[in-house]
């Protein structure tokens, strides 16, 4: 079994809002725990995939294990070794090592520079090669990235969204990373682009050996590449295992959810519920997230179809019983009280 | 066919300073829609899907904008041709699959446009968009605004009936305690409510066509799965003819009885849904077959093997190729077909009843 490349340890980021001018005097803040609790490890040439809706933490743990922000609490274990609270001038030459792509894709392609130039800076922030090792690693990276020579010479305003995503994955390799958080790599782009970029990344992870933490809401996609799937509600994970079984045997009411609306878009008959039916199933399905007041016991309560089956049994919203994830076999583990 | 809206040999065209040159955003576009039929418009950023249908609607605006066709809506017993008379004001000069220059009287051709489009837009013809939060007037309640289109398109013209009907809309909508949505402001609404209130506001109008554009994009899965669940309801109770654009294959699949896909700005297959979409059909266009094949089926994702991706990039369509546009990426060509591949463009030929294709492979059967 390969090694352990990252452990996440009760991960905790809470962001901090000033109300005004009366917050200012008084210190007062509302805090907004975008992360809070969560805990997972990534092997060695695995991928990862994290999913849930639009504000659930997925970006900021992505951001908060790379150090991108500093974590409120809890530990991240990089290697063997803790950086949770390393400095800048220690995380330095760790950055090289663990590297994000972002989801939009003119992050990090500098518009006055042309993309040689763009390639020969990365290559030379870590190392300083010779003019002939850059050129012949420039050779390199277009061969891993399928990227013509022409496109050297362009600027990033002249190229389309699959051949500037390219440069993006072409200029985390050049500093030869070993963990790569790949936020939404593939949402800016077209479908038929899609899937060159999904080859390309599961292309890049058997010849080079890298390990991703893959952020996606495209569930179908996050299937395909990860090894393990987890899935988070409002900052914490409810649901994870392997991602043939988050997919087809889910335990969790809301990863169930999630996975049947996709199933719900692509299925061709006319629902015949009645009004109150989908009044009620929509009350549900629109609950706003309220991070300030989440509501004592599960969070996922007030939205879960289980809750209401059962009667809405009181352990569910107990504040002094928020369900823990426990195992239910293949490493497999849920939070939910009735799973 | 009893067709509500034709569009035949739409062009419209675009300046674009950076590239300095012309973008033939549609070029040479036909489709149709038929009373009380949704038609589903599929294909990449860039095909054209959006300018066609803002191009119905009279709302594009930039330079030079639509230079040709005819876009025919037949409402209330009346034929009109909404860009008729519109090809005095434009000149377009070409050579070797280049536009090279447009003469345009702006001013003329914009006041046209208005005089053709008055009672059209919005009345005959409701879009809903993309981003519901920004086509919403921040400023105004999501009531008001409502009771506004109702009163300047419908027959209800006092302020209680108009009030009565537009929370009637939101209750339509499955909007909950439509009463109380009724004086939220957008901002106070999640993106999910916004874009049903944009429904009920296009809907409240009772056009004669709906066009929606990427209704779901942007939202996050279970709200999609929603709406869409939303738009098959109305579209069952109302019967409104829509015109649906969507790069999302399985909305489209559920909502829409027929077809069309887009390529570099052309429509190059159309057909009925099942017939266009089956990911077992056998006679289609290679470009709707390599983005079908594209996305990750059960059994790709079963035995993780890697998906079927179009090679190269999407068309731009500064540059038109003389002949199919598609055959650069195709992976389709045949010896025997090459030459007419490269040399001349296909046309749009009926293959089976109904089901029409842009491509060399496929004579037409008369």
């Amino acid at each position: 079994m390969s090694k352990t490349i990252l452990e996440v340890t009760d991960l905790r980021k809470h962001y901090r809002q000033g109300r005004g001018l009366a917050s200012m005097l008084t210190g007062e803040a509302r805090v907004i725990p975008a992360v809070d609790g969560v805990s997972f490890y990534l092997r060695e040439n695995e991928t990862v995939g994290l999913v849930g809706e639009s504000g659930c933490g997925k970006t900021t743990i992505g951001r908060t294990v790379l150090r991108l922000t500093d974590p409120t609490g809890g530990s991240i274990v990089f290697d063997g070794r803790d950086i949770t609270a390393l400095s800048r001038a220690e995380l330095r030459p760790l950055r090289r090592e663990m590297q994000m792509i972002f989801q939009d894709l003119d992050a990090g392609l500098n518009p006055a520079m042309r993309v040689r130039a763009i390639l020969r800076e990365a290559l030379t922030v870590y190392e300083r090669p010779s003019d002939a090792e850059i050129a012949s690693r420039i050779r390199e990276l277009l061969e891993q990235v399928n990227l013509k020579e022409s496109k050297l010479a362009n600027f990033p305003a002249e190229l389309s969204g699959g051949e500037k995503r390219r440069v993006g994955i072409a200029r985390v390799l050049a500093v030869r990373p070993r963990l790569i958080v790949a936020d939404e790599p593939t949402s800016a782009l077209d479908i038929s682009i899609q899937a060159q970029v999904v080859n390309l990344l599961r292309d890049l992870q058997k010849h080079l050996g890298l390990s991703y933490l893959f952020i996606s809401h495209d569930l179908p996609v996050v299937e395909l590449v990860s090894e393990k799937v987890a899935v988070m509600y409002l900052g914490r994970i409810v649901e994870m295992g392997l991602a043939e079984d988050i997919a087809h045997r889910p335990r969790h009411p809301y990863t169930q959810i999630l996975w049947s609306s996709l199933a719900d878009k692509q299925s061709t008959e006319v629902s015949r519920r009645t009004r109150q039916e989908t009044v009620e199933r929509e009350r549900r399905a629109w609950g706003v997230f309220d991070f300030e007041h989440p509501a004592g016991g599960c969070r996922f309560a007030p939205r879960c179809p289980l809750y209401e089956q059962k009667g809405r049994p009181a352990v569910c919203t107990d504040p002094a019983s928020e369900p823990r994830l426990r195992d239910v076999g293949r490493g497999h583990v849920v939070a939910c009280h009735f799973a | 066919m009893d067709a509500l809206l034709a569009i035949e040999n739409l062009r419209t065209y675009f300046y674009s300073r950076a590239k300095r040159a012309f973008i033939r955003s549609v070029d040479g576009a036909s489709l149709s829609v038929a009373r009380g039929e949704t038609l589903g418009i599929v294909g990449e950023s860039g095909s054209g899907k959006t300018v066609t249908a803002l191009s119905a609607a009279g709302l594009v605006t930039a330079a030079p904008g639509v230079i040709g066709g005819r876009i025919e809506l037949r409402s209330n017993g009346i034929a009109r041709n909404l860009l008729d008379g519109l090809e005095r004001y434009v000149r377009v000069e070409e050579a070797d699959g280049h536009v090279v220059s447009v003469e345009k009287n702006e001013p003329g051709w914009r006041r046209r446009v208005e005089a053709l489009m008055a009672g059209v837009r919005g009345k005959e013809i409701a879009m809903i968009f993309q981003n519901p939060r920004a086509a919403l007037n921040p400023y105004s309640t999501v009531g008001s605004q409502l009771v506004e289109t109702i009163r300047l398109h419908t027959g209800a013209k006092g302020e209680r009936e108009a009030k009565e009907r537009a929370i009637h809309w939101l209750e339509r909508v499955r909007i909950d305690s439509p009463r109380l949505r009724f004086d939220n402001f957008p901002f106070g609404m999640s993106g999910g409510m916004c874009q049903r209130a944009m429904i009920a506001m296009a809907l409240s109008a009772e056009p004669s066509l709906l066009i929606a554009d990427e209704p779901t994009t942007g939202l996050d899965a279970t709200i999609q799965s929603r709406i869409v669940e939303l738009l098959a309801e109305l579209k069952a109770e109302t019967r409104t003819a829509t015109l649906l654009i969507s790069h999302d294959i399985s909305v489209i699949q559920r909502l829409s009885d027929r077809v069309a896909v887009m390529y570099g700005g052309t429509v190059v297959e159309t057909g009925g849904t099942a017939e266009v979409l089956a990911r077992e059909a056998s006679e289609r266009h290679p470009y709707t077959q390599a983005l079908l094949a594209s996305i990750p089926s059960a059994e790709t994702i079963r035995r993780k093997s890697y998906l079927q991706a179009i090679e190269g990039e999407v068309l731009d369509t500064i540059e038109v190729p003389r002949g199919c546009r598609f055959y650069g990426r195709c992976n389709r060509v045949t010896e025997g077909v090459r030459e007419r591949c490269a040399g001349a463009e296909p046309p749009l030929a009926e293959i089976a009843p109904g089901h029409k294709v842009r491509c060399w492979l496929y004579p037409a059967r008369s």
